[in-house]
């Protein structure tokens, strides 16, 4: 046990290391351009809300609908959701600095705008900050509170706690989807104050579950290699990881092609710019490459039982998709941006992305390591198996 | 670092609350068999069957009228030109969908309380497809050049219009129409060789028996067969998400404000499943009833679907949510109007009316003594069924009636035949079902079987 | 295939069981005395009695080249008439309005691997086959019920009629019964 300690704190101490070190970097960057800084820290910032928020969510599904898979990942996504107040210090600089990131928050570029005028009593600066707080406050407790009734439920695994757990899960679930939907309209939406998307919610909510499965199958399959807690990972949970990546993965493509399809058919000029930016200047390579290996490669492997059943192939292709996920925020964000530097552009994003992961991951190991590995005790109503006689 | 080692509580009751105990290989077959082939046939029936064709009579006369007097005769005008027919076209569609989720997605994720209602539930799908196919043919206006609508070589040399979401749903529905056939028909050969084994008169054993293709029960085939169907389930489970996508892409391909908003797809497929499932519900409590089926058709079943209920419910209420605020948010004139319009326009009550039927009465489902509640499980099923129906109401005749140019606003009202059509298909719906419980196994036999325990029964005679 | 008097007398012997693991007994039982070409047959599917028979499952196979088919098809059907037999400008969209086209590609790649299951599953399982000698059998309308059966095929080349029986009935079948073809 204390070995698998010892490796996971070599990790957390690597992870915080490089953190710091591309944090200062990005920093020092931030003294030449603190706008290009802002913009890659919000990469960063959204990456890593992404894990911590979609665990909240699974955590909530799973009490709801119980089964395997979600007590292979429980321990991992209950850490992740203690990264919660670390994500809201990430967001201090958009709270301190919104001007550095959004048109709508200069006075004077509203002033000459209408729609940004009639839009105004949503997308000003305080009401955003107030926002942010809020929807912070919303996910640490209720995190907290899933975290205690869990336990609970572990410990004294009856049906009334049961039933308990799931009480606020349902509820839970509902305010999740919709704080993460006005979350993603502020921070990312808003980055183009003219767009709207009603299917952006949506988007980013299936990409933030897609990256939470991808990160929680990655360190799942890693605990399934070490020894004594080996034992507690079946392939059948993992087999049914991988179908629950299966699904998400086509919601991803689902949802994303929706859009495409009904804003590409209409053709308004209020709606088509967004794609216009994001299917020329280059961005179109992006585009084409996430369509392969975002939707169409994964989805081919994963239809395949075999890559579901062995951990570490399907850790593989978690790994491939959880770098595709910040190519995908890459290409919903950064096209936003007027870059003059485009490399100069892309290195601070790679940087960004380091600082946040690895003090995420930091704090994300501290919080694996305070606790259990893995869960034994299954909330929930009791998952179906298949009834056939095998 | 402490060891959580609690032993995962054991879990007989699960298996028990899907079927009664006691049940065996021989008392499942012989009972549900006996629904078809021996039970004597309840008046009920008789009067319920009576009433439905009565209906489709009624249908027939409608559709008589229509043939000979052309669309006139409806309540369509310009602009409102879509009226009753894509309502009940949307409405059925989306019962049907219920079906297929049950029998699919449900084996997928292996929940076997599915077993004793998917069946039932895949008629209903074929059934509601049926009535749906209708709608968008006697649309067209010329029914009898429907087929134009297919690519075909003709002597014309034109081709359909493939960019148009109206072609895309002709593929979506015919291909969801036959995939549902074959997945019914597929899980009912075993059952039909059954059916075979058991009829007693001639007849009956011959037709069953051609039905049953010469199903023996061989190990091999039994092992292709499950595959296949699982196959067709990870098949139809992608499919029936794309045919609502299809109809919502019917509205939001278009510019029309209150059509055109991106969450349209996920958020009709949701509509879809929360309108199917309440019409599950509508008919699996009386039925369980008059056929003594509760010890199949349980209050987890009832208690299962309340919540899948719940669930879509909350997904539809979040995409009025999300499509008011955009209205707003997204500063259009146009979609401000339109919101302004379904609340506080001519079609306002029907509005509120649907927030009631699908945001606020659904609520009550959170308690869990009112899921556990049949009159109110049934009562609150009839409401959502009711509450659907308006939210395609509002969608297609609020917009097209205020579009963009007020002078050619116009107020939709239905006419007789309006009414009289999709009364009529209600009651095509019910007659087949009515038919379909009398002449094969409502519950599969052959699934059933699967959820008794291993252990060999007392042996008593097939009566 | 051969000659009227090189065939044997009967189809099989069939032997029936209550349970599945009697069954799975006598499969191995037989499988022991070298017979390879048997039957099972059961009132619902078992894993544990098809692998005891033993049997490849070619049906994914199948289907995926019918849903590859259909992928191709259905693409290549619009972009055949959108861009070559009938090029139609509508509002300005390319001929080639591929994103379009994805939906109908969609339907026909389900439609064409569904209609590949079924009848694939039904081309590999002989059906429909309205007659077939089991159905001569008194009795093997349980197999639809709550009973388990072995056929043991006189098409094995070590089949033999007595033998065969004596296999069969040192397992202790409910009944045995000689199928006449």
């Amino acid at each position: 046990m204390s070995e698998i300690d010892a490796r996971l704190s070599k990790i957390q101490g690597r992870a915080l290391r490089i953190g710091s070190v591309a944090f200062v970097l990005l920093i020092i960057s931030g003294m030449a351009g603190p706008q290009r800084a802002m913009q890659s820290w919000l990469l960063g910032f959204l990456g890593m809300c992404a894990i911590g928020l979609g665990s909240l969510g699974l955590l909530c599904l799973h009490n709801l609908t119980g089964g395997g898979w979600g007590h292979a990942i429980r321990r991992v996504l209950e850490a992740a959701t203690k990264t919660l107040p670390i994500l809201a210090v990430f967001a201090l600089p958009l709270l301190l600095w919104p001007q550095g990131l959004y048109e709508w928050a200069h006075p004077e570029v509203v002033a000459a705008d209408p729609i940004l005028q009639h839009k105004a009593p949503y997308l000003n600066t305080g009401f955003f900050r107030i926002r942010t707080v809020v929807y912070f406050a919303i996910w640490i407790g209720m995190a907290a509170l899933l975290r205690s009734m869990g336990s609970v439920f572990e410990r004294a695994p009856s049906d009334a706690n049961g039933r308990r757990l799931r009480t606020i899960s349902g509820p839970g679930l509902a305010v999740f989807g919709l704080t993460l939907t006005f979350a993603s309209f502020d921070w990312g939406m808003s980055l183009e104050p003219h767009w709207f998307s009603t299917m952006y919610g949506v988007i980013f909510i299936v990409g933030s579950v897609l990256s939470t499965l991808c990160f929680s199958i990655l360190v799942a399959s890693w605990l399934a290699r070490c020894e004594p807690v080996s034992r507690y990972f079946q392939p059948g949970q993992f087999h049914d990881l991988g179908n629950l990546l299966l699904a998400f993965v086509m919601l991803w493509a689902y949802v994303g092609f929706s859009q495409y399809l009904i804003i590409w058919s209409a053709n308004l000029s209020e709606e088509a710019p967004w794609y216009i930016h994001r299917l020329g200047h280059g961005w179109q390579g992006l585009a084409l490459f996430l369509l392969l290996f975002h939707f169409a490669v994964p989805f081919l492997l994963l239809l395949s039982r075999k890559t579901k059943r062995r951990h570490a192939v399907l850790a593989g292709v978690a790994s491939v998709l959880l770098v595709l996920r910040f190519a995908d925020l890459t290409w919903l964000v950064v096209p936003a941006f007027e870059r003059t530097n485009p490399i100069l552009g892309l290195i601070l994003d790679v940087l960004a992305i380091a600082a946040a992961g690895g003090l995420w991951l930091g704090a994300f190991l501290s919080a694996l390591r305070s606790g259990p590995l893995h869960s034994v005790a299954p909330p929930g109503p009791a998952e179906a198996q298949p009834a056939s006689q095998t | 670092m402490s060891q959580a080692t609690t032993p995962p509580p054991p879990d007989e009751t699960r298996t028990a609350a899907i079927i009664r105990p006691g049940h065996s290989l021989s008392s499942v077959t012989d009972k549900i068999s006996k629904i078809v082939l021996q039970r004597h046939t309840p008046r009920g029936w008789f009067i319920g069957l009576g009433i439905s064709f009565a209906l489709v009579m009624l249908l027939l006369w409608s559709l008589t009228v229509l043939l000979v007097k052309g669309t006139g005769i409806w309540g369509l005008n310009i602009p409102v030109g879509w009226g009753f027919a894509i309502i009940n076209f949307v409405w059925w569609i989306g019962i049907g969908h219920a079906g297929t989720l049950i029998s699919a997605i449900l084996l997928l994720v292996k929940q076997d309380w599915r077993t004793s209602i998917n069946r039932f539930a895949e008629a209903m799908t074929l059934f509601a497809v049926a009535c749906a196919g209708i709608f968008p043919l006697i649309h067209v206006g010329r029914p009898w050049l429907a087929y134009w609508l297919l690519p075909y070589p003709n002597t014309m040399d034109m081709w359909p219009q493939f960019r148009s979401p109206l072609l895309w749903d002709v593929f979506a529905v015919s291909t969801y129409a036959s995939v549902s056939l074959l997945f019914w028909y597929v899980g009912l050969i075993p059952d039909l060789a059954t059916l075979r084994d058991r009829a007693k008169s001639r007849p009956w054993k011959i037709a069953y028996g051609v039905l049953a293709l010469g199903w023996r029960g061989a190990a091999r085939h039994w092992d292709r067969y499950e595959t296949a169907y699982l196959l067709l389930a990870g098949l139809a489970t992608p499919l029936v998400v794309s045919v609502h996508t299809v109809v919502s892409l019917d509205f939001a391909v278009g510019q029309v404000p209150g059509w055109h908003a991106t969450v349209f797809p996920p958020y009709f497929v949701a509509g879809a499943v929360f309108s199917g499932f309440a019409m599950v519900v509508t008919l699996a409590i009386p039925l369980r009833k008059v056929y003594g089926l509760e010890d199949f058709i349980t209050m987890r079943h009832l208690e299962n679907m309340a919540k899948v209920m719940l669930a879509t419910g909350l997904i539809v209420a979040y995409g009025y949510a999300i499509e008011i605020f955009t209205a707003w948010y997204g500063g259009s004139e146009y979609e401000m109007f339109m919101v302004q319009n379904r609340m506080k326009g001519p079609y306002a009550t029907f509005f509120w009316a649907l927030i009631l039927c699908n945001v606020a009465i659904p609520q009550l489902l959170w308690s869990r003594k009112i899921r556990n509640s049949l009159l109110a499980l049934f009562l609150i099923s009839i409401v959502v069924n009711v509450g659907m129906w308006l939210e395609r109401f509002v969608i297609v005749v609020t917009s097209l009636s205020r579009d963009f140019l007020p002078s050619s606003w116009d107020t939709y009202e239905p006419t007789f035949w309006d009414w009289s059509t999709y009364i009529g298909t209600i009651g095509l719906f019910l007659a087949l079902l009515f038919l379909f419980i009398r002449f094969l196994p409502m519950i599969s036999i052959a699934e059933m079987r699967m959820l008794v325990p291993a252990e060999e029964e007392p042996e008593e005679e097939e009566k | 295939m051969g000659v009227p008097v090189d065939r044997p007398p009967v189809f099989g012997v069939l032997a029936e069981f209550s349970g599945k693991d009697e069954l799975i007994d006598a499969i191995g039982h037989s499988k022991d005395h070298g017979y390879r070409h048997m039957e099972a047959y059961t009132p619902l599917p078992l894993h544990d009695v098809v692998q005891a028979i033993g049997h490849k499952n070619r049906l994914p196979l199948i289907v995926l080249c019918g849903g590859i088919l259909g992928a191709t098809v259905g693409f290549a059907m619009q972009y055949y008439l959108s861009v070559e037999a009938y090029p139609l400008n509508v509002g300005g969209r390319p001929f080639n309005s591929w994103p379009s086209f994805i939906i109908i590609t969609f339907e026909m790649t389900i439609l064409f691997a569904a209609f590949s299951a079924v009848l694939g599953m039904l081309a590999l399982n002989g059906l429909p086959r309205p007659y077939h000698p089991v159905f001569h059998v008194d009795g093997f309308e349980q197999a639809s019920r709550n009973r388990f059966f072995l056929l043991l095929l006189s098409r094995d080349p070590v089949f033999d009629l007595e033998r065969a029986t004596e296999i069969l009935e040192s397992r202790e079948p409910l009944s045995m019964h000689e199928v006449p073809f």
